[in-house]
């Protein structure tokens, strides 16, 4: 090997090292613990035994069963990440004015992000309370309903879930969209009003198309991110309460580990987690087109 | 570099350093650090590092930990994750290091054996659920559900209402969780297994007839809150916006500090059935790691034995009025003019000590949903005890595949 090719294996070896301790072995553990039985009883013991883990979590009646949970992360993963998108490019928007007060505005909106997820999901569960809670309180007091049983029904609990993650998560994109806003050229929307574009015309033919080779990789990760958020569903539904209706994949793989002991299911579910996002970026990846030139 | 090395090494070698890993609320912790700084005194070679953990964390974070050849050389929490410990190796018996008279003085129940081997030794007994009362309320607790109910009742009728809500409510508890419940399970006749210790028994009469006793308390009595987790029934209580509660030692303490006037009393009798209200009880108590080296068991032994001695506990039970283990203390005038304590030894007496086989994780795992869902309206008392069965048989089955 020449100079050159050991100086380069000498600057990546270091990097490759790491990655092999904490992504490459931990991922390949998996992989074999997925086709094994290890459990409670068998932890010193387990063996290899095909894919006894995936056709029971395919085919066994459980509750609640794998597709439920599945769908329910679907509808997770999607309200929350449509509602991170929307509001996070309406406020950097609005933001990207010439507002006056705009960074304490900016300073504002990013608090969310800046509390510890385990501040907010207790807090936010403090107030979905019946009896008690804040928001029971508004709808009572101020817009006449009748109170939520926020945390003690499944949809109820689940939609108080995804409200806390939307609060949470929407300064992420709205970051990412006003950095994708301000790198856009004046000149271009200068251009426009001479032509006499309006607003909405500006935004689809200009803001839009140039702030997606941003947006596109900031969603992808938003998605894989909200697939696997534990802390808030965890937290703010006490563990998939009511009566494990609640549960997310992720929060279910934990479950089955941690809960159950049971490490060859959960690291099944894992691997099944891996492959779903990993499908996901890539066809999203090639059908956004993200890695084209935006200019 | 290499020469600041030595300098930045550990003071104490391995040997010379036991970690304790356990659960300890912030009160015990303070008399925790303040007995190990004595013994550090003493023993000045050894430095014991002590570590909270979160009970689910400690006993799944032991678990693994242990199997990795790491984690603490003591682990300190309630008897019931033994079984899991045993069954996973994790923990090794203690018989071989005390004498027969050295553990003859501690009560029976503070001695956790389990097949044939004693893996726990307590320093507290009771980790269990009694009637905490507020007596700015009532001046004589319930003695049986009829009682109960009625004189939940009066209080929130004395006291008014505000759009529908008591502004005192009769009663509180965490009723999302199922040691919550066992009481009353027990209280109708039900318990947990069948007498073989390992099957479970939760599609029974008793259990229907508990659920529906919980949920009636709510939905037709109206003596408990609409939705009622530990923090919400603790906030309320310490707000006084609750009149009784059902707590675990390990709260009253900060009740009393908290310039509440409590009375603790055992739980009430169910008339229908005649038989108390019986808590699951358990000792609490340090355990040894199967990953102890031979050369440093004697150490860590000697640190138990401090950590159980009668100063000790003593100092425990002055602080936080828990029950003691060593039978010598029982006649000690701290115990027998507490009124706290007493009643609490006396609910110990009528309380079911937790089964500590793996099973009863199943147990637990298994009761939740179901119980979840009575109380959510989301499913009969029948079915759930039904689903609760049924479940508790397949975890099992799957535990042990």
């Amino acid at each position: 090997m020449s100079s050159r090719k050991w100086f380069v294996a000498a600057l990546i070896a270091p990097a490759i090292l790491v990655m092999a301790f904490v992504v490459f072995y931990p991922f390949i553990y998996n992989v074999f613990l997925a086709f094994g039985n290890m459990n409670l009883s068998r932890i010193r013991d387990w063996e290899l035994v095909g894919f006894r883990q995936f056709v029971k979590i395919f085919t066994e009646p459980s509750q609640p069963g794998f597709y439920v949970i599945f769908l329910k992360t679907v509808i997770w993963t999607a309200a929350n990440v449509f509602f991170h998108v929307v509001i996070g490019v309406f406020l950097a928007l609005i933001l990207n004015q010439h507002l006056q007060g705009r960074s304490a505005f900016r300073t504002l909106l990013i608090l969310p992000w800046a509390i510890p997820q385990y501040i907010v999901a207790l807090t936010w569960r403090g107030m979905f309370n019946y009896e008690y809670g804040s928001i029971n309180l508004i709808i009572t007091k101020y817009l006449g309903l009748p109170a939520v049983e926020w945390l003690k029904s499944p949809t109820e609990a689940f939609l108080a879930i995804i409200m806390t993650n939307v609060w949470l998560g929407f300064p992420f994109m709205m970051v990412i969209a006003l950095g994708a806003l301000q790198s856009i050229p004046h000149e271009l929307y200068e251009a426009a009003d001479i032509d006499g574009a309006k607003w909405h015309q500006k935004l689809r033919a200009i803001t839009l198309p140039l702030i997606r080779p941003v947006m596109i990789p900031a969603i992808t990760l938003g998605v894989i991110w909200t697939f696997n958020n534990l802390n808030i569903v965890w937290l703010v539904s006490n563990g998939g309460e009511p009566s494990d209706n609640t549960h997310i994949l992720v929060s279910f793989v934990y479950k089955a580990a941690f809960n159950f002991y049971s490490f060859s299911n959960a690291a099944a579910l894992s691997l099944i987690i891996f492959f779903i996002l990993l499908a996901f970026s890539l066809f999203f990846m090639k059908k956004s087109r993200a890695t084209e030139a935006a200019y | 570099m290499a020469a600041l090395v030595p300098a930045c090494r550990q003071k104490h070698s391995d040997s010379e350093r036991i970690v304790i890993w356990h659960q300890m609320r912030p009160d015990e912790r303070v008399i925790l650090q303040r007995q190990l700084t004595r013994y550090m005194e003493v023993y000045s070679a050894i430095r014991v590092v002590e570590l909270y953990k979160e009970t689910e964390e400690l006993r799944s974070g032991f678990v693994i930990a242990s199997i990795a050849g790491q984690g603490p050389d003591l682990v300190y929490g309630p008897s019931d994750p033994i079984g899991i410990y045993e069954t996973t190796k994790t923990i090794k018996p203690l018989e071989p290091y005390f004498s027969t008279e050295y553990l003859g003085q501690f009560s029976a129940s503070a001695l956790t054996w389990y097949n044939n081997h004693l893996y726990q030794i307590a320093d507290k007994i009771g980790n269990h659920l009694a009637l905490v009362y507020n007596k700015k309320y009532l001046e004589r607790p319930p003695t049986n559900d009829r009682e109960w109910i009625e004189i939940s009742k009066e209080i929130q009728e004395k006291h008014g209402y505000v759009a529908g809500r008591p502004n005192v409510y009769g009663l509180a508890w965490n009723y999302t969780e199922p040691f919550f419940f066992i009481p009353f399970l027990t209280g109708f006749g039900g318990w947990v297994f069948e007498s073989d210790g390992v099957t479970p028994s939760l599609n029974s009469a008793a259990m229907v007839k508990a659920l529906r006793f919980v949920r009636d308390l709510r939905d037709v009595h109206k003596i408990i809150p609409n939705e009622s987790d530990y923090e919400i029934a603790d906030a309320l209580f310490k707000d006084q916006k609750a009149a009784m509660m059902i707590n675990g030692d390990w709260s009253w303490a900060g009740y009393v500090q908290k310039g509440i006037d409590v009375g603790i009393a055992p739980l009430p009798m169910i008339s229908e059935t005649g038989l108390w209200c019986a808590p699951m009880t358990s000792p609490k108590g340090y355990s040894l790691s199967a990953n102890v080296s031979p050369e440093k068991t004697e150490r860590i032994i000697r640190l138990l034995r401090f950590l159980l001695s009668e100063e000790n506990q003593l100092e425990t039970v002055r602080a936080i009025m828990t029950a003691p283990t060593l039978r010598t203390l029982y006649n000690r005038t701290e115990i027998t003019s507490n009124p706290i304590i007493m009643n609490s030894l006396l609910q110990i007496e009528r309380g079911r000590p937790m089964p500590v086989v793996p099973e009863m994780r199943a147990v637990w795992d298994a009761m939740r949903p179901a119980y979840q869902a009575v109380m959510g309206g989301a499913r009969t008392p029948e079915q759930a005890a039904r689903d609760m069965q049924e479940l508790a048989v397949k975890k099992i089955r799957d535990m042990n595949e």
